[in-house]
Formats: C-alpha cells, sequence, structure tokens
C-alpha cells in the first residue's frame, strides 16, 4: 500500500499509462492491422477497423447511442430498433448496433430525424409496458425509465377507450433467486444471448409472434446456471429482478462501496450495496482482467448470510462445557494465557480460506514469536521439489484474461465450473469466439461447453508429460501455439499429488519450450480458497496433516471452517482458540471464540489465484463486539508480552511488503518465473501414479454452500433445494 | 403650546436614555475609576498592510501547500482518515454511462447504524458524506495534498481491447457464434 | 504513505500574498495578535465570569498559538492571524457565550484511549 501510490502517481503523469495493459495481452498473430475506414459521427472523424459497427464507433468518439437489446459482452441481436440513427444519403434511419461502417459514411445521432426514430421506438414500447415504476424493484436504475426521459416524448398518445388493458403476460418461476415479472419485458433478448453465449445453459428462449411474443423457459423449469444472476443486471426493465432483494430498498438510498470477493479464489470485483449498516445486495464491478462484469451467484447472493450465525462477542467455554459470553478483556487474557502455557512445539495454528493477508501476517509473526513455526493453511499443496518456495508453481500463471486468448486448454482434475466460475466463463468465451477446443483429464462433468474427456486416471496426465500418449489430445497440445494447462489444486491433496504436479509441470514446460511466444505461460493450478495463495505467500505450510499428527495443545484456527481440524483427530486435554466471523465447523469445537470481521467489514488485503492482490474496503463495521481480525492477533500479542511490532494498518502493510512486494501491489499481477527450476526440482518426485482424479464440486447443488458465508446463506439454502427439486422434475 | 411640551419631552427623554443604558449592573458594583478600559480591539493595527513593505506583488512559499491548520477539520480526522480517489464504476444495472467520467474522492466507512427515532441512518462520521468530484486524479491528490488527507489512488481496470461486432455472426454456417435459440 | 506525499512536491512557488509579504512581517502579526488576546484576558475573564484564572487562561493562549509553530507558509499563518482576530473580536464584543469560551478547554472531552490496547478494548474502530 505505501509504496503504491506514489507510483501509481507518478506513473499518471507518464505518457505510457495505458501502455502496459495493452502490451500484457496477446493480441492475435494478426500480421499488419487492416486499414482503418474513416467515418464522422456528428461531424467528428474517427478512424475505426472495417467492420466496426456504426454503435461502436460512435462510442469511440464518446457518443453513447441509446440501446436496449445491444450489450457490448453478448452478441447483437438488433431487435430493439432504440439505437436507430441517421445517415447520410441513407433513405431510412439506420440500427446502429448492426449496421457496420462504410468509409466516408455520415452518422447524424441528434438529428431531427433520429430523435424522432426513437420517440416513435420509446412509444411504441410503452404501448404494452405496464406504468408500475412505484411498485417495480428496477426503479431508479431502470435503462427504460432512463430512456423515456431523455429520448421519448413528452406526452401520451395511449388512450385505450375500450379500456382493453396493457397486453400481460403469466409469469414466469425460473428459481430461488430471479424474480420474473414478464408483463414488463420489452422483449431484449438480452437474457436469451447471456444464457446461451455466457452461461452456455440454453433454456431461455422466445414462443410466439407480435404480441403473443414471450420470453420464457418453454416449459416449466428454472434457470440453473451458476452465473444466472447475471440476468438482473443485463435486463434493462424491470421484468428479471432479484428475489432475495426484491422491495429491499431503491438505489439512490443505498452506499456503494467498491470491494473485492473472497467466495471463490478469483476475487471477482464487486460493489457492495448498504444501508443503515447492513449488507443490502451485491453487484459486480467492471474489471476486466478479472470478471469483466459478470459475478457468480454464490458472491452474489451470499451476502444474506452476512447476517446470520455471526460470532457478535467473545466466548469462553464455561465449567458446563458451553459457551458463554464475556468480555474482550477476559476472552484475549484467557487465549495469551492458553497460549503462553504451552511449549512452543505444541502450538498450532491453521488459516481458513477467508482469512486476510493481514491476519495471516500477523499469527504468523505472533506464533514465530512465541517460538513455533506449525502456520499451516487448510489446503494441501506438494512441499517436495520445489514446494511453495517458487511462486509460478502454485498460481494462475496464464492470468485469467488470456486464457480466452488461447488455443487450447486442458483441465486436469479440476471443474472450473464450479470452483471458479468466471475462469469457465472466459473458457466458455474462447470456446466460442477464439474455437479453443478443451480438453479434461478427470470426472466427467458438465463444464457448458464441448470438451474431450481423456479420461480420469492420473497416468493419463503422465503420459502426456512423457510424451508417450497417442492420444489426439496429445497432438492438439503439442501443435498448439497458446496451450493453457489448468491443474486443480485438490488433486495434490492426495499420495500422489506431488508426482501428479511434477508431470504437470514437466508437460507445461514442454510445451512452453515449444512456443514461439516466450511470454505466454502454461502451467495454472487453480485454488481453491480466496486465502490460500496470500498464505503461501506469507510462508504458511500447506496443510495441517503433520502437524495435527504432532498432537498439538493449543489449536489457534483462524477462520478455519473446512473441517479437516476435529476434536476427534486431536488429543484430549487440547485448547481451542476459534478466530472468525461465523459460528461454523470451527467455532463449534472452539473453547476460546474470538469475533472477527467479515470481508465486507474490514480493509484487507486477499490475493487471488492469479497472484493478484486487491483489498476490500469497509461496507460496514463489524457486528457487535467483532474486531479486525489483525488486530485482535495485535491486541493477543500485547497481552501475551511479545507484542508485534505494528499498530495500524499502514504499519502491517509494510510488515506484508517486506515479506513480499507483491502483497501490497494492488491491482496488478507481478509476472512468474522459475519454471524450468521448478521442474528440474520436481524430476525426482515423477513415480508412477496410478489413482484416479475426482473433484469435489460436480453438481449445481455442490456449488452453493462451501464457506462458512455461504453455508449460513438462506438464499444458498434455498438455491440447493431448487436445484434438487429441478431434478425430480421430467424437464 | 402642544409642541413644545412634545418637544420638551422629546428632547429630555432622548438625553436621559444614554444614562438609562449605561448604569449596567457589573459596572457598579466596583469603583469605576479604579478600572481601566480594556483596548479596543481594532482590525487596522492587526491585519494593516505596512507601508513600505508592499513592494513585491508575489511571494514565495513551498510548493507542498498545507492548509490543514485554517480548514478547521480536527486534527484526529486529519491524521487518521485515508483517503480513496477512485473513478466510479458503472452501475451493472444500467447501460448508461454519463454520470461516472470523473474522479472522486471519499473517506473510509465509519460506523452507521439506524436511528431507532425515524429509521433513518446516522453516523458519527462528519466526513462521511464528503464526496468531491474531479476531473483529473491529479486534481484529486492535489486537493488531499493540501488538506493533509492521506490518500490512496484505485484505478480502475477496465480498457478492453476492441473488436468489431458482427450481425452476421449469428448466423455463420461454421462457427460456434451461430446462435440456436431466439 | 507520509515520505511519499513529502516527495511529491519540493521546493517553493510563487503566489500573491494574503497581507504579508515576508516571515519577519507575518510574525509580527502574530506578535501582534497575541499581545492582544494577552491584554484582553483579565477583562474576558471578568466579562465571561469563567472558572479559570488569568494565568491559566494566558497558559492556553500560549498552548494554542504554539499549536500552530510549525506553520511556515506565510499565506497560511496569515489566514491563522485573520481567524485569530476575528475569535478576539468576538469575544471582546461578548458576542460568544460563556460556553463559547470555556469550549477553549475541552472541559467535557474525555481523552481518548492513545496506546492499541486500550484502543482495541474501548471501540472497534
Amino acid at each position: 500500500m505505501l509504496r503504491q501510490p506514489l507510483s501509481r502517481a507518478l506513473a499518471l503523469s507518464s505518457p505510457a499509462r495505458v501502455a502496459p495493459l495493452a502490451a500484457r495481452r496477446y493480441a492475435d498473430a494478426v500480421p499488419a492491422q487492416p486499414e482503418k475506414v474513416e467515418v464522422f459521427i456528428d461531424d467528428q472523424p474517427v478512424h475505426v477497423l472495417p467492420g466496426t459497427t456504426v454503435l461502436q464507433a460512435a462510442a469511440q468518439v464518446g457518443v453513447e447511442i441509446p440501446r436496449f437489446c445491444y450489450h457490448e459482452r453478448l452478441a447483437v441481436a438488433g431487435n430493439c430498433r432504440m439505437c436507430l440513427v441517421e445517415v447520410e444519403k441513407s433513405p431510412k434511419p439506420v440500427a446502429a448496433c448492426a449496421m457496420p461502417v462504410m468509409k466516408g459514411m455520415r452518422v447524424k445521432t441528434n438529428s431531427d430525424l433520429t430523435r424522432k426514430a426513437r420517440e416513435g421506438v420509446m412509444e411504441f414500447l410503452l404501448v404494452n409496458h405496464p406504468l408500475d415504476c412505484p411498485i417495480c424493484d428496477q426503479g431508479g436504475e431502470c435503462d427504460l425509465q432512463d430512456q423515456s426521459m431523455a429520448f421519448g416524448s413528452d406526452r401520451s398518445r395511449f388512450t385505450d377507450i375500450h379500456f382493453s388493458g396493457k397486453r400481460a403476460v403469466e409469469d414466469k418461476d425460473v428459481g430461488p433467486l430471479i424474480k420474473t415479472i414478464m408483463t414488463r419485458c420489452i422483449h431484449c433478448t438480452r437474457c436469451i444471448r447471456f444464457a446461451s453465449e455466457v452461461a452456455g445453459v440454453d433454456d431461455f428462449g422466445t414462443t410466439g409472434r407480435g404480441t403473443e411474443m414471450q420470453v420464457g423457459t418453454y416449459v416449466e423449469k428454472m434457470f440453473l446456471s451458476e452465473l444466472s444472476g447475471n440476468i438482473i443486471d443485463l435486463c434493462p426493465v424491470g421484468a428479471l429482478t432479484s428475489k432475495p432483494y426484491s422491495f429491499a430498498a431503491r438505489p439512490w438510498e443505498t452506499r456503494r462501496i467498491d470491494s473485492v470477493d473472497v467466495l471463490d479464489p478469483l476475487g471477482s470485483n464487486i460493489v457492495v450495496a448498504t444501508r443503515t449498516n447492513e449488507v443490502l445486495r451485491i453487484l459486480p464491478r467492471t474489471n476486466e482482467e478479472i470478471n469483466e462484469e459478470w459475478l457468480s451467484d454464490k458472491s452474489r447472493f451470499a451476502c444474506d448470510g452476512l447476517k446470520r450465525q455471526r460470532l457478535v462477542t467473545p466466548m469462553l467455554k464455561d465449567s458446563r462445557g458451553n459457551l458463554a459470553p464475556v468480555e474482550w478483556e477476559d476472552a484475549v487474557v484467557a487465549a495469551a494465557r492458553a497460549l503462553r502455557d504451552c511449549p512452543p512445539d505444541k502450538l498450532l495454528a491453521v488459516a481458513g480460506g477467508l482469512a486476510d493477508a493481514e491476519a495471516l501476517v500477523a499469527l504468523k509473526d505472533l506464533l514465530n514469536r512465541l517460538g513455533s513455526e506449525h502456520v499451516c493453511t487448510e489446503h494441501y499443496f506438494p512441499t517436495q521439489g520445489a514446494g511453495t518456495d517458487l511462486r509460478s508453481s502454485y498460481l494462475l500463471n496464464t492470468k485469467i484474461a488470456n486464457v480466452e486468448d488461447a488455443d487450447f486448454v486442458l483441465l486436469i482434475g479440476t471443474n472450473t465450473r464450479f470452483e471458479a466460475p468466471l475462469l469457465n466463463a472466459r473458457i466458455r468465451k474462447a470456446f466460442i469466439h477464439k474455437e479453443t477446443d478443451v480438453a479434461l483429464v478427470g470426472p466427467k462433468v458438465d463444464l457448458t461447453y464441448e470438451y474431450t474427456h481423456v479420461g480420469d486416471s492420473a497416468s493419463i496426465v503422465k503420459d502426456f508429460a512423457s510424451g508417450t500418449s497417442s492420444h489426439e489430445v496429445m497432438k492438439r497440445l503439442q501443435q498448439a501455439k497458446r496451450p493453457v494447462v489448468i491443474l486443480g489444486a485438490d488433486q495434490l491433496k492426495s499420495e500422489e499429488g506431488p508426482a501428479l504436479l511434477a508431470y504437470t509441470q514437466e508437460l507445461a514446460h514442454k510445451l512452453q519450450e515449444n512456443l514461439q511466444d516466450k511470454e505466454w505461460k502454461v502451467l495454472n493450478v487453480l485454488q481453491r480458497t480466496a486465502s490460500q495463495v496470500a498464505a503461501l505467500d506469507i510462508g504458511y505450510q500447506p496443510g495441517v496433516g503433520q502437524a495435527l499428527a504432532a498432537g498439538p495443545k493449543v489449536v489457534y484456527l483462524l477462520g478455519a471452517d473446512s473441517g479437516v481440524v476435529t476434536r476427534e483427530s486431536l488429543p484430549e486435554d487440547v485448547t481451542i482458540i476459534y478466530q472468525g466471523h461465523h459460528g461454523d465447523v470451527g467455532a463449534s469445537i472452539a473453547d476460546i471464540v474470538l469475533p472477527g470481521a467479515a470481508y465486507t467489514e474490514k480493509r484487507a488485503t486477499y490475493v487471488n489465484a492469479e497472484g493478484r492482490a486487491q483489498q476490500t474496503l469497509v461496507a460496514v463495521s463489524p457486528p457487535g463486539k467483532a474486531r479486525e481480525d489483525w488486530k485482535i492477533i495485535r491486541a493477543l500479542s500485547e497481552v501475551l508480552g511479545a507484542g508485534l511490532p505494528y499498530d495500524t494498518l499502514d504499519e502491517v502493510r509494510d510488515r506484508l511488503s517486506q515479506v513480499s512486494p507483491a502483497l501490497v501491489a494492488y491491482g496488478d499481477v507481478q509476472p512468474n518465473n522459475y519454471f524450468a527450476q521448478a521442474r528440474a526440482l520436481a524430476q525426482s518426485l515423477q513415480k508412477p501414479v496410478s489413482g484416479k482424479l475426482d473433484v469435489q464440486l460436480k453438481q449445481l447443488e455442490d456449488f452453493f454452500m462451501t464457506d462458512a458465508i455461504s453455508r449460513a446463506s438462506p438464499t444458498m439454502a434455498k438455491c440447493v433445494q431448487a436445484v434438487l427439486k429441478q431434478k425430480n422434475s421430467p424437464y | 403650546m402642544l409642541q413644545a411640551i412634545r418637544s420638551v419631552a422629546r428632547s429630555s427623554l432622548s438625553r436621559s436614555l444614554p444614562s438609562l443604558s449605561s448604569c449596567s449592573s457589573r459596572f457598579a458594583s466596583g469603583d469605576p475609576s479604579s478600572r481601566k478600559e480594556a483596548p479596543i480591539i481594532d482590525n487596522e493595527t492587526l491585519l494593516a498592510v505596512h507601508e513600505g513593505s508592499t513592494s513585491a506583488n508575489t511571494i514565495a512559499v513551498p510548493a507542498k501547500v498545507d492548509i490543514s491548520p485554517i480548514t478547521g477539520v480536527p486534527e484526529e480526522h486529519v491524521k487518521t482518515r485515508r483517503v480513496r480517489i477512485y473513478q466510479p464504476p458503472k452501475n451493472a444495472m444500467q447501460s448508461g454511462t454519463h454520470n461516472i467520467h470523473h474522479w472522486e474522492m471519499e473517506f473510509d466507512t465509519r460506523q452507521r447504524w439506524e436511528n431507532p427515532l425515524m429509521g433513518w441512518t446516522s453516523t458519527g462520521d462528519p466526513l462521511s458524506n464528503m464526496k468531491i468530484e474531479f476531473s483529473s486524479p491529479e486534481e484529486a491528490i492535489e486537493h488531499c495534498e493540501k488538506n493533509g488527507w492521506i490518500w490512496y489512488l484505485d484505478v480502475p481496470k477496465t480498457q478492453k481491447n476492441e473488436k468489431p461486432k458482427n450481425y452476421g455472426a449469428n448466423f455463420h454456417w461454421n462457427r460456434r457464434t451461430r446462435v440456436s435459440t431466439k | 504513505m507520509s515520505a511519499a506525499r513529502q516527495a511529491i512536491k519540493v521546493g517553493t512557488k510563487n503566489v500573491r500574498p494574503v497581507l504579508s509579504v515576508n516571515h519577519g512581517e507575518a510574525k509580527r502579526r502574530v506578535l501582534n495578535l497575541y499581545k492582544a488576546w494577552y491584554r484582553q484576558i483579565p477583562y474576558l475573564v471578568k466579562d465571561y465570569d469563567m472558572p479559570k484564572s488569568e494565568e491559566q487562561c494566558r497558559e492556553k493562549l500560549k498552548e494554542m498559538f504554539l499549536n500552530n509553530k510549525h506553520v511556515s507558509d506565510i499565506r497560511v499563518i496569515d489566514m491563522l492571524v485573520i481567524k485569530g482576530q476575528m475569535e478576539l473580536k468576538e469575544a471582546v464584543n461578548l458576542w460568544k457565550q460563556k460556553g463559547h469560551m470555556m469550549a477553549y478547554f475541552k472541559p467535557t472531552e474525555e481523552p481518548k484511549p492513545k496506546d492499541f490496547l486500550s484502543k482495541f478494548f474501548s471501540s472497534n474502530e
């Protein structure tokens, strides 16, 4: 943090300010850019590539043409006609979203003809649109409202003298997340295109023509996708609105705080809408390098879990074995006494999947000061070979945005659809727009696109690595100019994990050596949680197996809720200190509970699977007596007499930057290297493997509840039920 | 006659007014002669521009201006607050981008709560609603520097590579962009 | 961060003066203001019936002037003098009330905890 603003500020004045991103993208190997054509938008000249649409050309000079059906991340539909503009020498107005530019074209986006055309379109749209804005959830952020104010006529010619009423359509039931009021639908077909292009669930469509036209799922069916919430954002009117958020608030009442999601390893950018110290909803925030403008359903709708099952006060186990609320002083003193009385080698700290980097570094510093080295994460990663010493061996090195430039993707033991939905959306984008092919080693799952299923045996990876495989995928991999290999981190837990990683490194290295593009990274490891990368960067030991076997006397759980630490796996006389925000698995076995803050309640650093550090911001204050996590550890250290040398967040971040500058380089990814060294170190681990690869999240119902927050969320519970119900339906 | 009486009455009354108003209680207590008058406060003596020193039209001051002593912002809100300088993100629910082409500054969020009287939101933070718009981040930085606030810059990653869109792709005969449903 | 903030701007720039054109003049104004306040203190204590001795008020006066001793920008010094003069005028003309005068001494303000641990135990900020 500390160094960042200065470098940013200095960079701002340099002309190369926008260059890095463009340089980082892997442009197609197009030989020479085709010559640009000059067109005039409202007499402003602009040079664009041939084939660009009028609407895109106008956007380049900052002229925004009104639209309903057009969306820059979806296919062109051209059916709303709102983007009609006048083109000189054209007898009729043309639809800007579908019309390619021609040389010397003169477009008038604000002429009388254009305005009249827009007015006409608005009038037709409003003829059958209900005037229920006062009770519509979209009110205040509705494109139809905005555009009828800006471009519509100032009076209505709609006189229903026979009181026959407006067109009305029956509502659909598409699941517990999306509320449909189909009468409001203006048939822009954005939801249909999103479902078929991005989500890959081709359930939506239209039936009928003219007045009879309806958007729906043909049969009574739920929209079962992990990205379904995005059609709420896409809907330009109030036909699709959020069910959990319905009638909760108006957009102008809420305060929006930009933050980062932590429920999957990608760290999608989000906007948290709050009112009266309560998180009301979460919306995506555009970040072209991570989530574009989509958001997975868990990230979007699990926010009601932040209000339930919360730990609001410190607790101690009383004489009868029940947790009783106490003051902070008592809890901290009790925790300090337990830590002090414990021999250092019997001390164990376990960090969970939602822990932030500040708390992680504070906890590690504290344990090191007490003389213990046992700081672990819940998820395992092989420590043999290069282990976690080389950053490139546990990161998503290709980077999320570059995946869409890949020409062949090999997934090994990962179901990206549910482990990282937006990465899967990128792969699907490449699949559709770049003709990228995908192969999967692992159990057969529905990835929303076609792929070659190579099998689920680990030995396939060995064959690929040694080059002895005769599978066609092997040939495709070798021919690929920009191959991507993604290994699911879950596979590394097993006995054969180290070997599997070694083989994957070997394979990636062999592929990379033959590439013309030397900057292209092939090897990717997809972590499962938001905290794992930061924890490994800070120097946590992956996995708790060994440490548990040593029989610790005091276990400090930092939000460790995945259930790898249980009472049964520990000695009888162990003291468990749990620090976290939800009363989940960890808190239920604890002797001392220290309430922490959830990700919407603290300014904290999270490092995503690419190794990109991002920070969450405080949207609401922690409930009750809960405190920011690093502060709890800092206070504890002082009571212990091993005071940590930082009092403010800036000082903690200074400490983080000492550990690794990448942890405070907010928003950017540091380039990774040393692939060859990691592979060389791992070569001895290439032992025969015979096991089968399996993934944890196979079906949609597994996706919704994976962490303490989403397990506490009633909306997520409803989603699971809805999916199970849909399974029993005949469609 | 009547006029004369009236004029006398008026004059006597007007003459007696000052004496009435001057006999305030606080002077009555002590011996007036022992009390000195307070010095007269006069803006001129303090603020007047001194003769002979006005030759220079400009003065040299440090380039880094710090106006925090005269803004009246309490010291704790200068020293402990952190300003985020950012571009407001596009609302995902709307397609328009009219009100987001500027930079804003915003303070870190402090506690807010629902006021039990009306259900409105209360806060103890005087700076919670201070959102100032700037046309460039440099201006925002300058403003924060001047006020002594610690700032950081959040540059959004919204740069995307332009790719021509094509209506015909919906009907492409052998590409995957071909659409089935409508 | 503080290092970053100072590093960004060094050197001087030329601007139009508020009142003073050099440090000597600015200093003279500050001293004038100080003396003016100092001479008013006995009367202010009586007029406002303040439960403070003249000595305490002089202490406070000195403390408040010294609060800004680090200010080196001539324009800022001038602005502080102007604001101080306004305060003085309000005080002398009895435009203030007793509470306003006592507010300089912050009688109702409870000192906030300074060290980390007491801050941690007392509030979540």
